[in-house]
């Protein structure tokens, strides 16, 4: 078979993003024509640039989604053909050892890396990794983040002192070397990191429970299956996550254990969301400081309202522009941060597809061979490209009137 | 280009239009706008919020941002269109020959230069002076402002400046290149009110020595008496009057001025007998205004098919200079006609005492350094012997200025703060000492409060409805989250907003509503005592009738004690049956509205008393300027809290004053006084405010 031209190649990857384009065009042609009662979210669709930058970002999530449920993947991302080593884009899929599947698909689109795998799958699976990671790594971070910084910006004095100053010693940690350390097999023995887990986790159980409790306290009737049922739930997850088989923590038998998290996983997981609260800490505490001095706080406290419903009720979501708009940039920065993990080799495993261990072997040889190093880096560029751009419309829209 | 000739018109606008242009089209802000500023003329310009004042002001600034536009219309200065000079020739013009003052002085000098450098800059841009003689003419103007000490101040940084004196530096700043027309944008709206009688005084005082044409833009008409000459009434985007001061005061000939008239409380209105009149309605938004005339929805004249018709133009008042109406039933409305007579009431009888402070006191400690306690700490004297007795269904007014205390004493009331010492005993029950998360749910419905800023006072983020039933669960009123919902709408209709606002965001609403919200919030546990902290001062004159009204009306009907805490001395005269008057944290003087008001008079109530500006041409005021500004609360001079600044300090013998605090002498009939004037004293002051015989 001949290789595939350049024109061909770029077809063929359009055809295959197909439910892609769907997903895409289904969900902005659904938000601009309501996006009159979708609040902030319907007001991104006014600016360009935040358009520019949602699609960007839903791109990547509906390629990690489609790509994870094998609507778009060519071929088994870890599996290695000698032939195929180092073979430039569009070169058609051969076996040194015996013939290929004949419904295998017959070209490796972005080209084979050095071990001869599929580089665009690889892409694809990557983004897997980051959209689960990212997200939801920089959610537990708020939530920590939350947690400590409304009671200190709300009592001030020693507890602010404090808990500053805790936050200040762990940024001026150098971060990478925090990773190496996390990652240490003699530090993973001692079970830190699952310890760090294990307290970390537990914030958005606090979280939920005190926002629940002073809303309802008023009205116990309502208040106690609620705070039961939400308190069970989440409890249940909770030890799952940080209950292992073989690990240093096993809380819960076996057969009521839901999730395994690889232990990789999860040190990445921790260090992500320990790195990442302090800076939110102080960005909750500067806004809740500015709106304490509100006069419909002083009337909530006026007709005795609890510290916490206070903080949770009347705070919080009143500093939601400027913390919806930094989430979205702290999911860019951990999407970096999660590259420059994978590119020294911290906590996932070698062959993982991840971009950032796929863009430090590319590296290797990148003065002959560009192609299995180009298409990852490019990949986490625009997403984070996309995510900052979205942060920027957010923050444009949010300001106006 | 014609030359300008001195006897002409520093400024003509003629038919000036200005709109916004945003992604909802275009929205005017001003239409068909004219008005004329003769040289050494004061041009008051009066308007609600979102009348287009300040954009007219901006128009002749030629700074309109991206959005505004000019479209159509002239400014002439001095004879010369400013619509057509380039972007150059406005530079030399803006500055120079036309200066602006604004609202925040703070904001409109640089915090990171000294003041004198900023001074300097002004003549030696615009005229090349050389850097000393710019020195000394900066001298000069500062010496001008009545600033103490002119050459500290130039060595001063800004925030080194109380506000007084930086609104100070803004006038020198503006005069440093003796321009021939000063815009003057709401300069004291940021100030207290002894500070801004001293700052008027000096931009009339100014205005007369330097000979310059002054643009005035105010809300408050009272100021407009006294710094203008002729004044300019907007209303939604148009002039709808303008006239001599005199011919608008007295012989006002539109529906829209009539009724701002009738909506302040001058002398003589009384909350029982005259009650204002509220202006009914709401301001229109600019892309709602009805056709013909705008005022037409909100006007008692109002006439189906004329007021509606066409277009309203301006018309001249026959016999009067230059005072012209924009209203075409001009001529056939009985202007003198007295106001229909509002509802009058029969004074309520306040009943018994409720609530008793005595001798409170309230310190805080300000450590010099928080995080290790280390080193000196410092009291500052918040409260300082506060006694009064309140009783039922009274209004008890609260005056004094910023830094007076007012504010922390309320916080005490409400259980925020927790006292020093004294006892505040509320049914014979101490409250003084309990923080309000030990208050039982009782006493905290039983004691709330209104707050100032009507858009501050409601979480942005959560319906009205939802706000006022989250109060009714903590005040434990109603079973179920029905009855609570029903009771909910019982208070929307008691404080007369449509139930439909229960599911509205507060955004949605102007900001009378929001207040009113505010208010149903503080009466849904019934409370027996509600403190309202300046209620009013934040609203539009037109509204501010409206919901003062509603305040007396709940107040007739709840047996409400109201502790109204306030500067503005028109309006605690309108309502309060009793009056304490505050300086740094002393009660220096209580007693009946009408024993405050009438001499003998404490000298702060004085001076407070003849501050506040008074919209009423036969009032004659007798000019008391109060030098300086409010000591520090941290160090409080010794003696007399009020003694820096006291005319009266030399006819006490001795220097009593300067050592030891004056006695709170009983005066006659529960009028009380912190001074040490003797009675002959007290009984040769002359009455701060006179009215002309009708």
């Amino acid at each position: 078979m001949e290789p595939l031209s350049w024109g061909e190649i770029v077809l063929r990857i359009l055809g295959l993003l197909t439910p892609v384009w769907i997903g895409l065009v289904a969900t902005i042609a659904l938000s601009i024509a309501f996006k009159r009662r979708l609040g902030l979210y319907g007001k991104l669709f006014d600016s360009p640039i935040g358009m520019v930058g949602f699609g960007l970002v839903m791109f990547w999530v509906f390629t990690a989604i489609f790509g994870a449920m094998d609507l778009i993947v060519t071929h088994d991302a870890l599996s290695q053909s000698a032939s195929m080593k180092n073979e430039p884009p569009g070169t058609p899929y051969s076996k040194l050892i015996g013939d290929p599947d004949p419904d295998a698909y017959p070209f490796y689109l972005l080209g084979g890396d050095n071990l001869g795998r599929d580089v665009f799958s690889r892409v694809v699976d990557g983004a897997w990794i980051v959209i689960q990671i990212a997200p939801l790594a920089t959610l537990f971070a708020f939530m920590v983040g939350i947690t400590l910084g409304l009671p200190a910006a709300y009592y001030g004095g020693r507890l602010d002192t404090f808990l500053s100053f805790l936050a200040n010693l762990i940024l001026a940690f150098p971060v990478i070397l925090l990773f190496y350390l996390l990652v240490t097999p003699e530090i993973v023995a001692t079970g830190i990191p699952s310890y760090m887990a294990a307290v970390m986790f537990v914030f958005p159980i606090l979280f939920a429970t005190v926002l629940l409790n002073s809303r309802y306290h008023t009205r116990p009737s309502v208040r106690t299956p609620v705070l039961a049922a939400v308190i069970a739930v989440l409890g249940w997850l909770y030890l799952s996550l940080i209950s292992e088989r073989a690990g240093a923590l096993e809380v819960l038998p076996s057969w009521l254990d839901l999730f395994d998290i690889p232990g990789g996983i999860l040190v990445v997981f921790v260090s992500v969301v320990f790195v990442n609260s302090p800076t939110v800490f102080r960005i909750v505490r500067g806004i809740a400081m500015d709106i304490k001095t509100r006069d419909y706080v002083a009337a909530a406290q006026t007709r005795g309202e609890g510290a916490w419903y206070i903080m949770l009720w009347e705070i919080l979501p009143n500093a939601r522009g400027p913390l919806i708009v930094d989430f979205c940039l702290r999911v860019g920065y951990t999407t970096i941060l999660l590259g420059t993990l994978g590119f020294f080799g911290l906590g996932l495993p070698p062959e993982s597809p991840d971009w950032g261990s796929t863009i430090n072997e590319g590296r290797k040889l990148l003065s002959i061979y560009l192609h299995p190093a180009l298409p990852p880096a490019l990949a986490l560029l625009s997403l984070v490209l996309g995510l900052n751009l979205l942060a920027d419309g957010l923050r444009e829209e949010s300001l106006r009137d | 280009m014609t030359a300008w000739d001195d006897d002409g018109p520093i400024l003509e606008i003629e038919n000036l239009s200005i709109s916004f242009f945003t992604r909802a089209g275009e929205i005017p802000a001003v239409m068909d706008f004219s008005c004329t500023v003769r040289p050494g003329e004061a041009m008051g310009l009066v308007g609600e919020s979102g009348c287009g004042k300040s954009t007219v002001a901006l128009g002749v600034m030629q700074d309109l941002g991206v959005n505004g536009r000019i479209v159509s219309g002239s400014i002439r200065f001095k004879g010369r269109d400013l619509n057509e000079m380039s972007a150059d020739e406005l530079r030399r013009i803006r500055g120079r020959e036309i200066a602006m003052i604004y609202q925040e002085p703070m904001a409109s000098l640089n915090p990171a230069m000294r003041v004198g450098r900023q001074l300097m800059e002004v003549p030696m841009i615009h005229e090349g002076v050389s850097e000393k003689e710019a020195r000394a003419r900066a001298l000069e103007v500062v010496a001008d402002v009545k600033l103490p000490d002119p050459e500290r101040i130039l060595r001063s940084y800004p925030h080194q400046l109380s506000g007084g004196q930086q609104q100070r530096i803004v006038i020198a700043m503006a005069l440093m290149a003796h321009p021939s027309l000063l815009i003057l944008d709401e300069p004291t709206t940021a100030l207290d009110v002894t500070v801004e009688a001293a700052v008027v005084e000096l931009v009339k005082d100014l205005g007369k020595k330097y000979g310059t044409s002054m643009l005035f833009i105010s809300h408050n008409l009272g100021l407009i008496l006294e710094t203008c000459d002729r004044i300019c009434v907007m209303y939604s985007g148009e002039a709808v009057e303008t006239g001599s001061i005199w011919d608008v005061f007295d012989r006002m000939r539109h529906p829209y001025t009539q009724a701002l008239f009738r909506s302040i409380p001058l002398p003589g209105a009384d909350k029982n007998a005259r009650p204002l009149v509220a202006v009914p309605g709401n301001f229109p938004l600019p892309h709602e205004r009805p056709p013909g005339c705008n005022f037409g929805p909100r006007c008692d004249y109002f006439v189906d098919g004329r007021c509606d018709g066409q277009e309203i133009p301006m018309v001249p008042v026959a016999g009067d200079d230059r005072h012209e109406s924009r209203c075409v039933r001009v001529d056939e409305i009985d202007w003198d006609a007295p106001p229909e007579a509002g509802a009058r009431h029969a004074a309520t009888e306040p009943g018994d005492v409720v609530l008793r402070m005595d001798d409170l006191k309230k310190y805080y400690e300000v450590a010099a350094n928080s995080l290790f306690g280390g080193g000196e700490s410092k009291v500052i004297k918040a409260n300082e012997s506060i006694s009064f007795e309140a009783r039922e269904s009274e209004t008890l007014a609260i005056v004094g200025e910023s830094g007076c205390g007012k504010s922390t004493f309320a916080k005490v009331l409400l259980g925020l703060e927790t006292a020093t010492d004294g006892e505040i005993t509320l049914d014979n029950r101490s409250i003084g000492d309990v923080p309000i998360g030990r208050r039982d749910t009782k006493t905290v419905s039983d004691v709330q409060m209104v707050f100032q800023n009507p858009f501050d006072t409601l979480n942005p983020s959560m319906t009205v409805g939802r706000q006022i039933v989250r109060a009714l669960e903590i005040f434990g009123v109603g079973e179920t989250e029905a009855g609570r919902r029903a009771r909910m709408l019982e208070l929307l209709d008691l404080v007369k907003l449509p139930r439909e606002f229960a599911d509205r965001m507060p955004r949605q609403l102007s900001g009378g509503q929001k207040q009113r919200v505010g208010i149903a919030r503080a009466f849904a546990g019934g409370a027996r005592i509600v403190v309202a902290d300046e209620p009013v001062s934040a609203l539009d004159v037109s509204v501010q009738a409206a919901v003062t009204d509603l305040l007396m009306e709940l107040q007739r009907t709840e047996n409400t004690t109201l502790l109204f805490i306030s500067h503005d001395l028109s309006i605690v005269r309108y309502l309060a049956d009793r009056v304490a008057v505050m300086y740094l944290g002393h009660i220096v003087e209580t007693g009946t509205t009408e024993q405050i008001f009438a001499p003998p008079y404490h000298p702060y109530t004085e001076a407070l008393l003849s501050a506040v500006p008074v919209a009423d041409t036969r009032v004659q005021k007798k000019s008391v300027v109060l030098e300086g500004d409010v000591p520090s609360a941290m160090d409080p001079p010794p003696g007399c809290p009020f003694q820096t600044r006291c005319r009266w300090k030399h006819k006490v013998p001795g220097n009593r004053c300067e050592t030891e605090l004056p006695p709170y002498r009983d005066l006659s009939d529960g009028h009380r006084s912190l001074c040490w004037l003797d009675d002959a004293e007290l009984a040769a002051m002359e009455p701060v405010i006179r009215t002309a015989a009708e």
